[in-house]
C-alpha cells in the first residue's frame, strides 16, 4: 500500500471515530490510529478539504483547526454521511481474531468465553475465519485461573514446581505479578521470596498451587522477558545428526542448519542449560556426534556410564 | 502529490457513497476536485487506478446502470450496507480482551492490521480497554523470513512455491494454516507433487516462499482434518508400560505420568518405583535422556534397548573409555 492509499484508509476510520468523540485530544487520537501527532494534524487538514461535491463551504466537513493547532483537540463535524468505519479487510480481521485466539489459549474462565465470543462476532460480521492454529503450552487451566486470581487479589502462593528436563521438584513460595508468554509456552513472573529476586516458572511445570494466606509484597513492575529464545541462552555447539536423529532440526530452534552429500546434517544450535545439551545427546544415542566445541559430550558420555552401572547394580549385569 | 491524490480518493468515495444511483463518468469528472480540468486521457487513467486502490482498501465500488434501458449508460455508487461495519456490540468483558489482543502481535505488518481494527472498532462506538489486564500478556512473533510470505498466502488462499531442506527441493503446496508448536512455526498444507498434506517447517525453508497463481486458488478442507494433521507434531499413542526405578524426585515430567508401583527386586536408596506409559520406538531414547536418574526394570526387552542405547552414547562421545564393569561383585 502506498502513501496515499494508507492515508485514506486511515482518514475513513477517522471521520467517524471523530464524530463520536468531540473534544478528543490529538495524543488520543495519535495513540489509536498508530500515528505521530503531527500526522493527525497533517491528516486533519485533509479532511478539511474533503466533502460533498458542490464546493460550497457547507459541503466540507467542518473541522476547528485552531482547537487542534491550540489547545491539541479535534472538533469534527458535518460528516453525517460517514458516521460508520468501513468493513475489516481480510487483513484486518485475521490479525485480530488469530491475537484473540492467543488470548483465549492464555486467558481462563470469564476472559476465556469473552476471547472465544469476541472472536466468533468477528468472524460471523467479517466472514472470516483463523488461518492460524495456536498450541501454547499454558498448563493446567485450573491452575492458570487460580494464579491469576492471586495476581488480582494479592496472595502470595507456594508452588509445586518441577525443575528443568533432569531437574528435581521445589517448592517455591513466591508473589505472583505476571503470566506472559514466550515461544509457544506460557511463563508466571514471580518473587521469589527464599531468593529475594525474580523469578520466571513455565507454567506447564507448575504442578500444584497453594494459597499460603499472606499477602504480597510492593517489589515494583517484574523485568520485561527476553523477546527470543535465543538471547537467554549462554552457549552454542555444532553436531553431526545421521538421518535419524533430523527430526532434531525439526524441532528446535537452529542457528545454522547445513545438509552433508551422504544426508547426515551438520547444525549448530544454541542451548543456555548444559544438562539440557547431557539430556538431548544421551537422547540420540549413537545418532549425534559433537563438532565443536570438543569435549561437549563429555558429560553425557559419564552420564551413560553411570546410568550402565546403575542397571547393572539394580539388575544384577548387563545383557550383550 | 500524496496530499491531493488522498483528498481525491477521499471525495471521490464521499460521492459515491451519499448518492443512491449510478454517478457517469462525466458527473464523476465534473464534480470531484481532483478530476476537474484534467484532460480526458489523463482522468481515465487516474480514475481507473483510483478504483482499484479503492477496491483493494475494501471500497465496494458497484458499476451499474440506472436505466434498465439503456444499460451502455455505465456509473458508478458504493452500497451503504455493504460499506460500512456492520453493527457489533461487545460486552465488557469483550472489549478488555481485545484490548490485550491489540498488544499480541510482535510481527510488525499483523500489529498494524490489529492497530487499524481495533481503530475501526473505536470508529463504530467500541473502548477496547486491556487496561485492567496487566497480569495477562501473551505474545505472538515469528523470526522466519518465510513467515509473512506465507502468512499472506493462507489469509488469500495462494499456491505456494519454496525450496524445502535443500536449494533444489522445490514444494508446490496450498497453504492451510501456520501452526505454533515447539517454538517454531510449521505450515499444513496440500503437498502438489506429492498429491498429499504434509507439514512443513517455516525455519528449513530456503528462501523466501513465492506465490502461484491467483488468490482464493483452492478450498480448505474442513477443521478436523486439518488438526489431524497438526497433531502429528506433537502427540504420540502410548503402547507400552514400564516399571522404572526414579532416583528422588527426579525426572518429575516421567513420575506425573506414571503412577507409584511396587518392584520385584531391592532399589537402591532413594528410589522409587513407577509404572509409566512410552511409545514403542521412542521410549529408550526417552528413558536414556534422564542418565542415571531412571533405570528399567521391566520389561527385559526395554532395559537391553535402553542399554543398547547408553553404550551408543559412550561410543558417540567418549570412544576410548572401557565400558562399565558387566557384573560388579
Amino acid at each position: 500500500m502506498n502513501t496515499a492509499t494508507t492515508q485514506v484508509a486511515r482518514l475513513l476510520a477517522m471521520v467517524p471515530y471523530l464524530q463520536a468523540r468531540p473534544g478528543v485530544p490529538i495524543a488520543e487520537v495519535a495513540e489509536v490510529f498508530g500515528v505521530t501527532k503531527r500526522q493527525v494534524l497533517a491528516d486533519l487538514n485533509v479532511l478539511w478539504m474533503c466533502g460533498l461535491p458542490g464546493g460550497l463551504p457547507d459541503d466540507l466537513i467542518e473541522i476547528d483547526m485552531d482547537a487542534a493547532e491550540g489547545e491539541g483537540i479535534v472538533h469534527l463535524g458535518n460528516a453525517d454521511y460517514l458516521s460508520r468505519p468501513l468493513r475489516f479487510t481480510r487483513d484486518e480481521a485475521v490479525s485480530l481474531v488469530v491475537a484473540l485466539q492467543a488470548v483465549s489459549e492464555m486467558a481462563s474462565g470469564r476472559l476465556r468465553e469473552a476471547a472465544e465470543s469476541a472472536a466468533s462476532k468477528l468472524a460471523l460480521v467479517t466472514g472470516h475465519h483463523d488461518p492460524v492454529l495456536l498450541a501454547v503450552d499454558t498448563g493446567d487451566e485450573e491452575l492458570r485461573e487460580q494464579l491469576l486470581s492471586a495476581i488480582e487479589a494479592g496472595r502470595r502462593v507456594r508452588l509445586t514446581y518441577d525443575g528443568a528436563t533432569r531437574g528435581e521438584t521445589t517448592t517455591p513460595v513466591v508473589d505472583p505479578a505476571a503470566i506472559q508468554m514466550r515461544d509457544s509456552a506460557a511463563y508466571l513472573q514471580a518473587w521469589s521470596v527464599s531468593r529475594q529476586a525474580w523469578r520466571t516458572y513455565r507454567l506447564d511445570r507448575i504442578a500444584e498451587l497453594a494459597m499460603t494466606g499472606e499477602t504480597i509484597e510492593d517489589h515494583g513492575q517484574p523485568p520485561q522477558l527476553p523477546e527470543g529464545w535465543f538471547d537467554a541462552s549462554d552457549g552454542a555447539v555444532t553436531l553431526l545428526l545421521t538421518q535419524s536423529a533430523a527430526w532434531v532440526a525439526d524441532y528446535y530452534p537452529m542457528l545454522a542448519i547445513d545438509e552433508r552429500q551422504d544426508g547426515h546434517l551438520m547444525v549448530r544450535m544454541a542451548f543456555s542449560d548444559p544438562a539440557w545439551l547431557e539430556s538431548l545427546l544421551l537422547r540420540l544415542g549413537d545418532q549425534a556426534s559433537v563438532l565443536d566445541p570438543f569435549g561437549a559430550g563429555a558429560s553425557a558420555a559419564r552420564a551413560a556410564e553411570e546410568a550402565l552401572a546403575l542397571t547393572a547394580l539394580i539388575c544384577g549385569g548387563l545383557p550383550d | 502529490m500524496a496530499r491531493r491524490k488522498t483528498e481525491r480518493l477521499v471525495n471521490l468515495t464521499i460521492l459515491l457513497l451519499s448518492s443512491r444511483r449510478f454517478v457517469s463518468r462525466e458527473q464523476i469528472r465534473a464534480t470531484v476536485e481532483g478530476y476537474r480540468g484534467s484532460s480526458e486521457e489523463a482522468f481515465q487513467r487516474m480514475f481507473e487506478r483510483d478504483k482499484d486502490e479503492l477496491r483493494a482498501l475494501g471500497v465496494p465500488i458497484e458499476t451499474g446502470s440506472n436505466d434498465p434501458l439503456f444499460s451502455d449508460e455505465q456509473g458508478y455508487r458504493i452500497s451503504r450496507t455493504d460499506f460500512e461495519l456492520p453493527p457489533i456490540e461487545f460486552t465488557p468483558d469483550e472489549a478488555t480482551v481485545l484490548g490485550l489482543a491489540s498488544t499480541v502481535w510482535q510481527q510488525a505488518s499483523m500489529a498494524e492490521d490489529t492497530t487499524h481494527a481495533l481503530a475501526k472498532l473505536r470508529a463504530a462506538g467500541i473502548e477496547p480497554d486491556a487496561g485492567r489486564l496487566t497480569a495477562l500478556a501473551p505474545r505472538l512473533s515469528a523470526r522466519e523470513e518465510a513467515f509473512e510470505p506465507l502468512w499472506q498466502a493462507v489469509v488469500d488462499r495462494q499456491v505456494v512455491q519454496f525450496g524445502y531442506r535443500t536449494a533444489d527441493e522445490v514444494r508446490t503446496v496450498e497453504p492451510w494454516r501456520l501452526a505454533w508448536r515447539n517454538n517454531s512455526w510449521y505450515l499444513v498444507g496440500h503437498d502438489r507433487d506429492r498429491r498429499a498434506p504434509r507439514v512443513f517447517k517455516l525455519a528449513r525453508m530456503t528462501g523466501v516462499p513465492s506465490t502461484v497463481g491467483e488468490p482464493d486458488a483452492f478450498d480448505r478442507p474442513d477443521e478436523e482434518l486439518i488438526s489431524r494433521h497438526t497433531t502429528v507434531l506433537t502427540s504420540r499413542v502410548a503402547d507400552l508400560t514400564a516399571l522404572l526405578a526414579i532416583r528422588g524426585a527426579r525426572a518429575p515430567a516421567l513420575r506425573r505420568r506414571g503412577a507409584p508401583a511396587q518392584a520385584a527386586r531391592p532399589l537402591p536408596a532413594g528410589f522409587h518405583a513407577y509404572r509409566v506409559p512410552f511409545t514403542s520406538g521412542y521410549a529408550a531414547g526417552e528413558i536414556a535422556s534422564f542418565g542415571a536418574d531412571v533405570v528399567v526394570l521391566e520389561p527385559e526387552t526395554l532395559r537391553a534397548e535402553v542399554v543398547s542405547h547408553l553404550r551408543g552414547v559412550l561410543r558417540a562421545h567418549a570412544p576410548d573409555r572401557p565400558e562399565p564393569q558387566r557384573n560388579p561383585a
